[in-house]
C-alpha cells in the first residue's frame, strides 16, 4: 500500500474535466487506486466517483494504491493533480 | 420544397422544364429547341430595358422573365420596331425566356426564339409568385453541395450523419435504428447541400433506400419496413464518427469538450464513438441524438449542467470550512 497526501492546487478544484484527467491516468495501471477526501473514499478509475468527492481548490486529498506498480501509480496521479490540470491556480 | 434537385453541371433549359415545368405550368412555344442550353446562374432577369434599347449590362446568361410590362411594351410598337426590340434581346445568346400571366408572346418573339434555337416557355402563373418559386428552386440547384461517405438517419427529427471507415458497422447500426422506428434518409452516399446556414442531406436517386448489409446484400428498406421507415430529406444536425477503439483519443470522457465537423463551411456538432465488440452502437446513436436535441433545447449539454452543479457544491463546501 502506497499513500500520498496532496493539496488540490487549482482554483476550481476537481470538477468534471480534471476528474476525467485523473481517471485517464488511473486506468493505465493494473493496481487498485483510491482518492480520498475528508468526507469520502472513491475508486480513482471511476469518473463519477472522483467527481463525487467535490474536492475544491485547497482541499487535502489522499491518493493511495495497492498492487502492481502501486508506487508509480500514486506518483502519476499525484503529478496530474499537482499540475493543476492546466487551470488557474489558487 | 422538391425532394431532389438537378445537378448544376447538367442543368439546362430542358432539365428546367423536366424538373419545374409542372409546378410553374410551363408550356414550350418552341418544342424542344434550346433545351440543351446550360443555365449557369441562380439569378433571373427582366429584359424590359433591353427590349427598349438599353442593352448595356444585359444579363443574357440568366433566365429571362417576360411579364406584362414587357409584353405591353412590345405590343404598342409598330411591327418594324417590335422586330428590332426583340432583336435587341435575341442578339445575345439568351439562356431561355418565360412569358408569364398567360400572355401570348408576339409572333416576332416566337420566331426570334425559334431562329436562335432558344427555348421560349409560357406560363399562366402571375409574374411575382412564379419568380419566387423559380428563384427558390434555382437557389437550391446552385447551393454548395458535397457527397459524403456515410449514412444519414432521422432520429426523433434529428439528422444523424453516421461516418466511419467501411466495414466498421455503420449500416448495421442504422438498420438497428430503423428497426426501432427511426427513419433512413440515405445509406453509404449522402448528398449534402447548404441552404442558408443549414445542411440538407438526401440520398442518391439510383441507390434509393437500399442498404448494403454484408452477408445479405442489398436490402430495400421501404419494402421490408414500410414507407414510415424512410425519409426523402433531412437536415444534418449531428455528425457521429465511429472509430476503432485504439484510434480514439480518450482524453475527454466527460463529454465536456465539444467537437465539430466542418461541412461546406458549417460547423456541425460531432461525437466520436469508439467501436468495441459487444457495444450496442444503435443504442449509443439514439442516445447521442437525444442528447443533441436536449442540448439545443436547453442551450447547454448535460455534462455542462452536471459540472456546474459540482462546481457550486465545491463552492459551498469551501464556505463551510
Amino acid at each position: 500500500m502506497t499513500e500520498k497526501v496532496i493539496t488540490v492546487p487549482n482554483k476550481l478544484g476537481i470538477h468534471a474535466r480534471p476528474a476525467a484527467m485523473i481517471v485517464r491516468v488511473a486506468v493505465e495501471f493494473d493496481c487498485e487506486i483510491w482518492v480520498e477526501s475528508p468526507a469520502d473514499r472513491v475508486n480513482a478509475k471511476s469518473i463519477m466517483g472522483v467527481m463525487t468527492l467535490a474536492a475544491s481548490g485547497g482541499t487535502s486529498i489522499t491518493v493511495s494504491a495497492e498492487g502492481r506498480e502501486e508506487t508509480e501509480a500514486v506518483e502519476a496521479i499525484a503529478d496530474v493533480i499537482r499540475s493543476g490540470f492546466g487551470e488557474e491556480m489558487i | 420544397m422538391q425532394d431532389r434537385y438537378p445537378d448544376p453541371e447538367t442543368f439546362s433549359a430542358g432539365v428546367l422544364y423536366e424538373s419545374l415545368g409542372k409546378k410553374l405550368a410551363l408550356d414550350s412555344m418552341t418544342g424542344t429547341r434550346g433545351y440543351n442550353r446550360m443555365i449557369v446562374s441562380p439569378d433571373i432577369s427582366r429584359p424590359g430595358l433591353c427590349f427598349s434599347g438599353y442593352t448595356h449590362k444585359f444579363m443574357h446568361s440568366r433566365i429571362q422573365i417576360i411579364g406584362e410590362t414587357e409584353i405591353t411594351l412590345l405590343n404598342q410598337l409598330s411591327q418594324k420596331d417590335r422586330t428590332a426590340a426583340v432583336a435587341n434581346v435575341y442578339n445575345f445568346p439568351v439562356v431561355c425566356c418565360i412569358v408569364t400571366k398567360g400572355l401570348s408572346p408576339p409572333e416576332e418573339l416566337v420566331s426570334a426564339a425559334q431562329e436562335s434555337d432558344t427555348a421560349l416557355f409560357v406560363s399562366p402563373q402571375d409574374t411575382t409568385p412564379l419568380i419566387h418559386d423559380l428563384t427558390d428552386f434555382l437557389g437550391e440547384v446552385f447551393a454548395p453541395h458535397v457527397s459524403l461517405h456515410g449514412t444519414l438517419v432521422d432520429i426523433y427529427g434529428e439528422g444523424l450523419l453516421v461516418m466511419g471507415r467501411s466495414a466498421i458497422g455503420k449500416s448495421e447500426a442504422v438498420l438497428g435504428l430503423v428497426e426501432r422506428g427511426h427513419r433512413l434518409v440515405a445509406d453509404d452516399l449522402v448528398r449534402v447541400r447548404k441552404a442558408g446556414n443549414r445542411l440538407i442531406g438526401t440520398g442518391d436517386a439510383l441507390i434509393g433506400f437500399h442498404m448494403e448489409i454484408r452477408g445479405i446484400g442489398f436490402v430495400s428498406i421501404p419494402e421490408l419496413y414500410g414507407v414510415g421507415a424512410i425519409k426523402e430529406m433531412q437536415s444534418v444536425d449531428l455528425a457521429v464518427r465511429l472509430l476503432d477503439a485504439d484510434l480514439v483519443d480518450e482524453t475527454d470522457r466527460s463529454g465536456l469538450a465539444e467537437k465539430h465537423m466542418n461541412i461546406l463551411g458549417v460547423d456541425v456538432p460531432m461525437v466520436e464513438i469508439p467501436v468495441l465488440p459487444g457495444r450496442n452502437i444503435t443504442l449509443l446513436l439514439e442516445v447521442a441524438a437525444m442528447m443533441n436535441i436536449q442540448a439545443k433545447d436547453t442551450g447547454c449539454t448535460s455534462a455542462e449542467r452536471l459540472n456546474r452543479k459540482l462546481i457550486a457544491r465545491m463552492g459551498r463546501n469551501r464556505l463551510r470550512e
